[in-house]
Order: C-alpha cells, then sequence, then structure tokens
C-alpha cells in the first residue's frame, strides 16, 4: 500500500468515479459494463482525460486479478479514443523511467505490478515487442556500471530488484517471443540478461556471511527455464562475457575488436548527433 | 506478433523531460513556441502518486528528423521556472515509446 505523498485534497467526484470503477469495481464480468462507463466520458475535457489516463495506466493500483481485465479494456477503449493507448504506454514508460532513477525500495511492489502491467498491455498489442525490449534492455544497462569497482547509485550492488523486474515483464508476455524477429530478440536478451545476473550475482558485496538471495536466483532460473528449456544458463560471469562477445562478432563482424558498442537493441536514451 | 523485417524508421518522437510540476500546457507552449512542424503534441502533468519524483513532462512528434537536433540543442538543459521562481532543466530524449495515436478522428457514437 502506497502512502499518498500529497496532501489530502478533495478529490472532484468525477475522478472519485472514474477510480473507482477502474480499481475497485472492474473484473472480468463486468469489463462491458465499465467500458461504457468509460466511453460516456467527457474526452474533450483535458482534465478528466488526463485523470482517465493516469488512471488506466495505474496496473499497479488494481489486483493481480484485475490487471488483465483494466489492460483489455484500455485496449478496447483505445478503438474509441485513440489518443489514450500511446498516452497509457508513455505513462507507464515514465514511471518506469523515473523508479529506476529513484530505486527506493517503497515502490518496489509497484515496479513489479508496473512491468507485470506492461507485459499485459503487450499481449492486448498496445505497443510492439521492440518496445519490450527497450524497457529489458533498461532495466539492465539504466545507470548500470557493469565494474564491480565502480558503483553506480542507481544500480547499487546490494540491488538485484532489476532481476526481478526483468523476470516479471519476461512471465507476463515473453511466451509470445516465440517466433520471427520477436523470439530473436529474445534470444539475443537473454544473453545480455544472463551477463548482467552474473554482473550481480559475482559482486564483492556478497560473501559467505551475506549470500546473494537465493529466491532472486530461483526467480531467475524458473523464468529462463520455462522461457527456453533446453538453454544452458551460463555458471560464470566469464562465460557470459565470452557469449556477449561472440554474438557481437556474429551480429557485427565490420565493428572489430575493439568497439565497445555492443548492442543495437539498447534502449536509446539521449540522442546522439 | 511482429511483421517481418519492418523496416527501421527513424526516431522522431521526443520527450522532454523534467519541467516544473505546476506548468500549464499553456505556459509550457509560449515558453517553447514557435515548435517546428509536427503531427503530435501531448504534455502530461505529473503524477501525484510517485511522491518527490513527479514533474510535468511534454512530447513532440517532429515531422523533419532534422528539428529534433535544433530542438534538442536550444532545449536540453534549458532551464523552467516555474510560478514560484524555481528552476527546473529540462532534458530532452527520445521517447522510448514512438508510437502516437492515429491521425483519423471517429467519432465515439458512445
Amino acid at each position: 500500500p502506497e502512502a499518498p505523498a500529497q496532501p489530502k485534497e478533495e478529490e472532484p467526484p468525477m475522478h472519485q468515479f472514474i477510480r473507482k470503477i477502474l480499481h475497485e469495481d472492474l473484473q472480468k464480468s463486468n469489463e462491458e459494463k465499465i467500458l461504457r462507463l468509460m466511453r460516456k466520458l467527457n474526452w474533450d475535457d483535458p482534465e478528466i482525460s488526463y485523470v482517465a489516463v493516469q488512471h488506466l495506466a495505474g496496473g499497479w493500483r488494481v489486483r493481480a486479478s484485475a490487471r488483465r481485465a483494466l489492460a483489455r479494456l484500455t485496449a478496447e477503449l483505445s478503438a474509441w479514443q485513440e489518443a489514450v493507448a500511446p498516452a497509457v504506454v508513455d505513462t507507464i514508460m515514465e514511471e518506469i523511467r523515473l523508479t529506476m532513477e529513484d530505486p527506493h525500495p517503497r515502490y518496489n511492489q509497484r515496479r513489479i505490478a508496473t512491468a507485470r502491467y506492461l507485459g499485459e498491455l503487450y499481449n492486448y498489442k498496445l505497443l510492439d515487442s521492440r518496445d519490450v525490449f527497450t524497457v529489458l534492455y533498461s532495466f539492465i544497462t539504466f545507470g548500470v556500471s557493469n565494474d564491480h569497482s565502480t558503483i553506480s547509485p542507481l544500480d547499487p550492488p546490494d540491488n538485484v530488484f532489476r532481476i526481478r523486474l526483468v523476470c516479471a515483464l519476461l512471465e507476463t508476455c515473453g511466451a509470445y517471443f516465440n517466433s520471427g524477429s520477436s523470439k530473436k530478440r529474445l534470444d539475443y536478451f537473454i544473453v545480455f540478461f544472463q551477463n548482467y545476473y552474473w554482473f550481480k550475482y559475482s559482486d564483492p558485496y556478497w560473501t559467505e556471511e551475506n549470500q546473494f538471495p537465493i529466491y532472486v536466483k530461483y526467480i531467475y532460473q524458473e523464468c529462463l527455464t520455462t522461457l527456453r528449456p533446453k538453454l544452458t544458463l551460463c555458471t560464470s560471469w566469464q562465460q557470459c562475457k565470452d557469449a556477449v562477445e561472440e554474438l557481437r562478432q556474429t551480429l557485427y563482424p565490420e565493428l572489430g575488436d575493439d568497439e565497445q558498442d555492443e548492442n543495437e537493441d539498447q534502449g536509446e536514451d539521449s540522442i546522439a548527433d | 506478433v511482429d511483421k517481418k523485417a519492418k523496416p527501421l524508421r527513424p526516431l522522431t518522437k521526443i520527450i522532454l523531460r523534467r519541467l516544473p510540476p505546476t506548468m500549464t500546457e499553456e505556459a509550457f507552449l509560449e515558453q517553447v513556441s514557435p515548435i517546428p512542424e509536427h503531427d503530435f503534441f501531448y504534455f502530461s502533468k505529473p503524477d501525484p502518486s510517485l511522491g518527490g519524483n513527479f514533474c510535468s513532462r511534454a512530447y513532440i512528434n517532429f515531422v523533419n528528423v532534422d528539428d529534433i537536433y535544433l530542438f534538442r540543442d536550444k532545449f536540453d538543459g534549458y532551464v523552467f521556472l516555474d510560478d514560484k521562481g524555481v528552476e527546473y532543466v529540462g532534458i530532452v530524449e527520445y521517447a522510448p515509446f514512438q508510437r502516437i495515436p492515429k491521425k483519423k478522428k471517429k467519432k465515439d457514437p458512445k
């Protein structure tokens, strides 16, 4: 449960109404009815459409069992209100980014739920697999030092939460990355994800007395073996580094040996000339 | 889900982040106008449930890729002021999600 950050102001009745129907009432059985109510909102009112988008993007606010219904409702509503779908995805992408810039544990539950919700929105085609991979790569690269002697405040050694975020997203929609370009993207990503996992796992922060959290190891292994049952997982960081290098050589032989820029799929954050 | 061998489209949608939380769309437009030719603009107020992190942000989809660089040069690092004079340094990035609403507008009969 999230503590309200703002001093409580009386919420206008229409806002309360939207929140109630989306976050309290919505379930599989009444989806049609709530969709009709949502369509009836005055979408020309910027305040109302802002609040509606905010709540449609709030997959973390609903019970896990209602998450898929909210995603489907967002998808169906988008047939009538075309600006809704991109606004919802943009809002979620921004939330994911902000909670990487401030990886405070108070957001952890929310971050997992949001990652799963994004996966559900992918399942209803509100975004492409390319977009899902942008997010997946951002989890394993944003502010990541890839070097144990350089401690990143955004991804400190004791914080292994991003591994869980990757798994949460992949658990929700990874099963659909099973053919064509999305399958290939997942295969490549798994190489980089293993590399990130082993970077975290082999950090000298973890010792005999202070061990890497075993449940995270299980979540990681379970996630990858479910997606790729035949895959042999890397068993050391060096093995991962070799696998990354091999993949780079295969994909970009023309880059030569010294290039650091190993991955085109990484979410581009800055606008380079 | 994906169609085979989609040609790579250039990135055209940018996000201007870290705008003052109290900023209005009108005030924003006043400060950045004229925005070069664009077919999509969306200004979003912050999400108050994200505690102290909230800032406003704006999305623009440019028609000409070259305009992005000019816009970036001007507004990446640009200092926006809120109504109390507090400084917010804006950042310009490619939006991680490049889709924009389809043009055709159909009226919902409801």
